[in-house]
């Protein structure tokens, strides 16, 4: 069994509160957000001159310094349970990158082109897209999208990746970070992937335009690619992502879920943009529809079994491996399929939540139950389950170590849980 | 009669123009639009963008499933140009050497380009010769240009009560408009006190109160009837009708309310 380490473990933060912050040169030894100090390099980007914040707002800075994980989760909100976060990522022989190495130059010429594409427009979005795009992100999906792309170009005879394949992967990317950065502001987190979020950083106002930005790029190069059938196919994903956002704050401490409504919402808000990334690479090689179809599948398979797992170690895994506090998600009223299973057996689970942990303990109780009851077994199974059905979506590519990488991108899933 | 895309492309349309209203008054902690609250006032800023952002996904659906490239592009085209323009404005905020035509540029991106768009995509779906789409495009833009320039000079001569917002509120925030890029040009106190970013008390009314003064209103409505001349000149090419007619008074419409 591998184990687990958390990227967090390197980036433990406190919060030290009431510092002066040094972000104005010419300003008086007052306390000044850090945010209103990115607002104004907004604005004085194309000349260089001093930072002037505004004069009216006072506020606190935030000074961190690198301390021992436990102090981590003293006043940090809990961030939603983010799928293929890199907080999960291991760090054995067979991580995740490693797995992705047969991709590794089609990655690197990704990043660079992502940089370039949201950075020159403004050095504050550079620096937001840095923050978000820098160490930390695995590029899970643009990798799917690489590996995808190449096991289905041998069918079709291709040599090499087309320039379609290449925008689509960034595209792809773009529209995750984007939803990442606005998801953000949505559940007012503080830490993502051990950093801070864009939003606390450069304030809302910034995470809100720079969510917008990279939507609107993403759209744009997606228009560019000419490809009716694969725009409408990322369209209905963008679509999916807000209606999926509302399915979820519609239904919060709602214990009469079932299961088929948790594994739509999972669809709209994970499974979605995968099963869009790995049928639209298929669409580029040009191979048969029905081969489109089974990546279609494997991509919807494959991200309904990273929520599930996910959601799981939500569960299992401890504070200091979540990189936040344990079970956020059932804290919040997210009800996920351990839960649901648990509901199933359990009545005084369904009051508890209900009064949505207003008594002091109840929230430790519920977890308590949830682990004893067995449904987190049963969530593992629905999670091997679905996983199994990935690995069948495969069969339809010849072997290689593309579709190699996309089976073992399965398993990698599965041994998160084991 | 109209086509089925037609009236899409008009639904398309409105809700763009929406959910960037929606964003915008969360980028402008702006209180109150048209006289009400604004959405994320009373309902917060989450909510604010959960809804633009589902505005903004649903049209591009739509769109998609217009199965019209040229248009998608079009469209695409300006959701990218929005965004920039709320960039480029928020890059320079105060920045009294900002001159006309980066001016004009930005107001391109924020309003012009959509209605330009619109004008454009309507004929495209008309299936009109390409020389008439163009002028439909440059319509759109001439009169895009002409609405925001109004716009700007209303923000000073209108009252709050008229407006549904505080006056002057542009150059509250550091929104250099027309009448300001012209009035700058003349007036060198003007520029001290954009610069103090109105921390004197009193500042902003002063400020207001050149720009008034020194003829900055005046060649900002020149510049509105210039653009509007050109919009109508654009429209000759469609045959004499009642809707052309309508496109005529609308250009005229938005003079009025500067005279």
């Amino acid at each position: 069994m591998m184990s687990v380490t958390c990227h967090n473990l390197e980036f433990g933060r406190i919060r030290l509160d009431f510092v002066g912050c040094g972000c104005s040169s010419n300003a008086s030894p007052n306390r000044f957000p850090v945010r209103n100090c990115a607002e104004g390099m907004l604005r004085n980007v194309c000349r260089p001159r001093k930072l002037s914040c505004k004069k009216r707002e006072v506020g606190r800075c935030r000074v961190f310094s690198t301390k021992t994980p436990e102090t981590f989760l003293n006043g940090v909100t809990a961030g939603p349970p983010t799928v293929l976060d890199s907080k999960q990522e291991k760090k054995g022989p067979s991580s995740l990158s490693d797995m992705f190495e047969v991709v590794a130059d089609d990655l690197l010429t990704l990043n660079k082109n992502l940089q370039s594409i949201v950075g020159s427009e403004n050095p504050v979005l550079m620096s937001a897209a840095e923050q978000i795009f820098g160490a930390g992100g695995k590029r899970m999906r643009p990798a799917l999208v690489f590996l995808v792309s190449r096991a289905t170009a041998e069918i079709a005879g291709l040599k090499e990746l087309t320039i379609e394949h290449r925008r689509l992967a960034e595209i792809i990317e773009m529209i995750h970070t984007a939803s990442l950065i606005h998801d953000d502001v949505l559940d007012e987190s503080d830490m993502r992937r051990g950093k801070e979020t864009v939003h606390q950083l450069y304030g809302t106002r910034v995470a809100v335009l720079a969510g917008d930005f990279m939507f609107a790029q993403s759209s744009w190069y997606l228009a560019n690619l000419e490809n009716l059938e694969v725009i409408k196919l990322i369209s209905q994903v963008i679509k999916d992502f807000a209606s999926g956002e509302i399915k979820q704050a519609s239904s919060l401490f709602d214990c009469d879920v079932h299961l088929d409504e948790y594994l739509i919402k999972s669809y709209y808000k994970t499974a979605s943009l995968i099963a869009a990334s790995t049928k639209g690479a298929s669409i580029f090689s040009g191979v048969h529809s029905d081969i489109s179809e089974q990546m279609y599948q494997y991509g919807k398979n494959l991200g309904l079994s990273f929520q599930v797992v996910d959601d799981i170690l939500d569960f299992t895994q401890s504070a200091e491996q979540l990189g936040k506090p344990a079970a956020s998600d059932l804290a919040k009223g997210n009800l996920t399929a351990p839960v649901i299973f648990a509901l199933e057996k359990e009545s005084k689970l369904r009051d508890i939540i209900e009064s949505e942990f207003c008594e002091k303990g109840s929230l430790e109780e519920a977890i308590d139950i949830i682990e004893k009851c067995g449904a987190i077994e049963r969530a593992r199974d629905l999670a091997r389950e679905i996983a199994d059905r990935a690995l069948k979506n495969l069969d339809c590519l010849p072997e290689s170590s593309f579709r190699l990488g996309l089976e073992q991108t399965v398993n990698y899933n599965l041994e998160r849980i084991k | 009669e109209l086509t089925q895309e037609h009236r899409r492309l008009a639904e398309i349309i409105e809700m763009i123009h929406t959910a960037s209203l929606i964003h915008d008054d969360v980028l402008d902690e702006s209180d109150t639009r048209r006289g009400k609250e604004t959405v994320h006032q009373l309902y917060g800023t989450r909510v604010a963008v959960l809804a633009g952002d589902f505005m903004f996904a649903q049209s591009s659906w739509y769109m998609a499933n217009l199965e019209n490239t040229q248009v998608i592009k079009l469209i695409s085209q300006v959701i990218k140009d929005f965004a920039s323009g709320e960039i480029k404005q928020a890059s320079s905020l105060f920045d009294c050497d900002v001159n006309l035509e980066e001016y004009l540029t930005k107001s391109y991106y924020k309003t012009a380009s959509l209605i330009a768009a619109s004008t454009k995509g309507a004929a495209i779906f008309s299936g009109v010769h390409s020389d008439i789409i163009e002028q439909m495009n440059q319509y759109g833009y001439n009169l895009g240009l002409s609405f925001q320039i109004v716009d700007d000079i209303l923000d000073f001569t209108q009252t709050p009560l008229q407006l549904g917002k505080p006056s002057g509120s542009d150059l509250a925030k550091g929104n250099l408009t027309a009448p300001v890029i012209f009035a700058l040009e003349g007036e060198p106190e003007l520029r001290g006190i954009i610069k103090s970013e109105f921390c004197e008390s009193g500042s902003l009314e002063k400020a207001v109160g050149i720009v008034v003064k020194c003829g900055g209103i005046e060649r900002a409505k020149e510049l509105a009837r210039e653009k509007a001349d050109r919009a109508f000149e654009n429209l000759r090419c469609l045959p004499i009708s009642s809707f052309r007619l309508v496109l005529e008074q609308m250009v005229s419409y938005n003079l009025e309310r500067i005279e």
